[in-house]
């Protein structure tokens, strides 16, 4: 925009140019690196209309010198203003440097990488260079591009950046991260040990039978001590049922008085279903 | 609660009567009244969109800006003046302190006159550089005025202001050329993010001061588009601070003048531009207001947001880790005379953060719908897998808006004991549970045998 602005004031400033217009003319630029001699290094003569094909490059030490005789029509005077502009294109950020111009309009400055601000440094394209000449009264200043400043940094010296101050913009976003959840074995292992877990029970029954476990005197017992027999191993199996509705549904306010009766019923009857066995253990049927 | 609510509902009413926000009391500190007739057009401008003027010179007896420790002004404007100082009344302090208390102020420079000390420490004091010395001002060979400034150069002919950068919205736009005379340019500092520019300058403008007898800008004050014309502060508590660098940008002769921009001739558009200056810096357009913020665990039924003020927001106090939420907030903004939905500018959103001590979530809002005055931004998501106390918190902050800063507090619980996965849904328990029950099994078999089994044969046969 600013660009655009600019080169607009510039087709305005060309067409009133009627009487005078600023230029300047014996424009050189000089890199020089540093411990090189005066007067030594590569010089390129600039001129107002055509910028340079080339992008100068000014590495970390180098000396960039800039000499102008600024002119005023034909005649070289000392105007108000006389700047080297630079500008990044990314950031749109400017800087100016004053030439300093004696009264017969020769003009000089000198820049080195100190005298650059960080962004510049940085920059990855390269700066565009610009001369700006103007001053009061009716002559029409110029403002011409002349050259491309590349910054070339040694990569071996770290650049102290400094902390980017803040400013309030939208923020990056920030998605929390959950933990994993949990994960369980593959399910045919799982399936493969529960089921030689549950096959340990026909296995131990088996062996038992084998032994010569037997339930005959089931009858006997009933037709002796019917009602504890029958009450104790209810409550016996009324218990697991307890434990098995706590398992999947009960609290443990509905679980403990449950229990409770259940465990009366079990300690009552149980005496009494216990003293039948042990009658028929004394009667030796054990 | 309510009275919180019933309050805001007056403050709308009242709002709806007023022109700005923040009040209509607006004083205007100059010398007399021919200087007055000057800035006419503008006074006349204010106080046609409903602001009540009261008109004192810098060190009149009357003057105070507080009265019982409470502000006796919304808004200030500070003309300049001839007189050197602008008295005890108008310290940098009183002004800092008027602004603490969310008065807005608007400064005038004019190279003409010195800026007072007050002046200049009370913009030192903000991060705003303004030239020391008395007469600089700012020129540009390229876009001057050539009726007016055909030989100084001085008088600057200037587009109105484009968007600052990307996703902050442009209050100052417009059509026209805003010729400014003989402006104090002034440089903001790097580090307050609080500081704005409204109005650059060209990017071959430079400052410099007519009274250096040398023949050429050896040492300019600053250069190029790094000279503001008219900056902004606006602090924490949204008060807000202008400065135009240019005093005579506000006067009648220069609010509808022919000039000339190289050898085409143009209108001045003063007085639209400083009608947008004033309008932002006394807090008519850039205001932003909070509604209804409301926040309810997702069972997968959208809520309709109640936007009615006369429903409390009923939010709820706690949330389990890892279940999902649903956020909604109402936000509008004062656009002159009334309420309008807030719309962010293109590149820029309304973030959400949930968090403790540090943001675990930061969300985009997208607006979900709109009521007549208002917009309904939301976003949905799932609460953290951490316990502890959160922040639902809305922290907007935007250079030429008023700052929003809204936190909700609830509570994230962990699981409850009975809202874990039951063991049979996870297959690894399995072998443990077949182990449970072969044991139970096993028992129950071993009690049957141990109470009815008869003596075995095979026994009695070894024996």
């Amino acid at each position: 925009m600013r660009f655009l602005l600019s080169s607009f004031f510039l087709a305005g400033a060309s067409t009133v140019a009627a009487a005078s217009s600023w230029s300047f003319e014996d424009a050189t630029l000089t890199i020089q690196p540093k411990g090189a001699g005066v007067g030594t290094g590569d010089k390129v003569q600039l001129v107002p209309e055509l910028p340079l094909a080339k992008p100068v490059s000014l590495g970390t030490t180098d000396t960039l010198k800039l000499l102008l005789t600024a002119t005023d029509g034909k005649s070289a005077k000392r105007p108000h203003q006389a700047f080297l502009t630079l500008a990044d294109r990314s950031s749109g950020l400017e800087d100016s440097f004053v030439l300093k111009v004696k009264d017969n309009g020769k003009g000089k400055v000198e820049l080195t990488q100190k005298d650059l601000p960080i962004q510049f440094l940085t920059s990855e394209q390269p700066l565009e260079a610009s001369i700006v000449i103007g001053s009061f009264g009716s002559s029409a200043p110029l403002k011409a591009k002349v050259f491309e400043l590349d910054v070339t940094r040694d990569p071996n010296t770290p650049l102290a950046v400094p902390e980017k101050p803040l400013r309030y913009a939208v923020d990056k976003e920030i998605h929390h991260i959950f933990k994993d959840d949990p994960k369980s074995p593959p399910k045919i292992i799982t399936l493969v040990f529960a089921a030689a877990v549950t096959a340990c029970l026909p296995v131990l029954l088996g062996v038992w039978a084998a032994l010569g476990a037997n339930l005959s005197h089931l009858t006997k017992a009933m037709s002796n001590a019917p009602i504890p027999h029958a009450l104790f191993f209810g409550s016996i199996l009324a218990m697991e049922g307890i434990f098995f509705m706590y398992y999947t549904s009960w609290n443990l306010f509905q679980t403990l008085p449950a229990a409770a009766i259940v465990a009366v019923v079990a300690f009552l009857s149980g005496g009494r279903a216990l003293s039948e066995v042990q009658e028929r253990r004394l009667a030796g049927l054990r | 609660m309510r009275w919180l609510l019933s309050l805001l509902l007056l403050g709308y009413l009242s709002a709806v009567q007023a022109l700005s926000v923040a009040g209509t009391r607006l004083l205007v500190v100059l010398e007399d009244g021919a200087e007055r007739e000057k800035y006419g057009a503008f006074l006349g401008d204010l106080e046609a969109r409903g602001f009540h003027i009261t008109t004192e010179a810098p060190k009149s007896d009357s003057l105070s800006l507080f009265k019982h420790g409470e502000r006796t002004y919304d808004h200030v404007v500070l003309l300049p003046c001839l007189a050197k100082g602008l008295g005890p009344a108008l310290s940098a302090n009183v002004l800092l302190d008027f602004m603490k208390k969310e008065g807005n102020v608007l400064v005038a420079l004019s190279s003409e006159r010195s800026t007072p000390a007050a002046v200049q420490s009370l913009l030192l004091e903000l991060d705003i550089h303004i030239p020391s010395d008395k007469g600089a001002l700012v020129v540009d060979h390229f876009n001057y005025d050539s009726t007016s400034a055909a030989d100084k150069h001085d008088v600057l002919l200037l587009p109105y202001p484009t968007t600052l950068k990307t996703g902050v919205t442009n209050y100052f736009g417009g059509d026209g050329l805003i010729a400014v005379p003989r402006a104090v340019g002034q440089t903001l500092g790097n580090e307050s993010p609080l500081t704005a520019p409204i109005l650059r300058a060209p990017c071959t403008a430079y400052s410099y001061n007519p009274k250096d007898e040398a023949d050429s800008a050896e040492d300019p004050f600053a250069t190029g588009s790094q000279l503001n014309i008219v900056s902004a502060m606006q602090a924490h508590n949204s008060a807000r601070l202008t400065v135009i660098g240019s005093a005579e940008m506000l006067q009648n002769a220069w609010f509808a003048e022919k000039a000339t921009l190289s050898g085409k001739a143009v209108k001045t558009a003063n007085r639209d531009f400083a009608e947008k200056v004033s309008a932002w810096a006394f807090k008519e357009v850039g205001v932003l207001k909070v509604g209804k913020l409301v926040h309810y665990q997702d069972e997968g039924v959208s809520k309709k947001v109640n936007t009615s003020v006369a429903i409390p927001e009923n939010n709820p106090k706690i949330y389990r880790i890892k279940s999902d939420v649903t956020f909604a907030v109402e936000i509008s903004e004062y656009d002159k005379t009334h309420y309008v939905p807030f719309v962010p500018p293109e590149g820029d959103a309304i973030q959400l953060e949930f968090s403790m001590l540090s943001p675990f979530h930061r969300l985009n809002l997208r607006p979900i719908s709109q009521t007549a005055n208002s917009t309904i931004f939301g976003t949905s998501f799932r609460t953290p897998d951490q316990h502890g106390i959160f922040n639902f918190r809305i922290n907007y902050r935007r250079p030429f808006v008023t700052n929003i800063d809204e936190k909700r507090q609830v509570t994230v619980r962990h699981f409850a004991h009975d809202e874990w996965p039951r063991s049979w849904q996870i297959s690894g328990a399995w072998v443990w549970i077949a182990g449970v029950w072969v044991t139970v099994a096993g028992w129950i078999a071993f009690v049957a045998v141990w109470l009815w089994s008869a003596p075995a044969n095979t026994v009695k046969k070894t024996q």
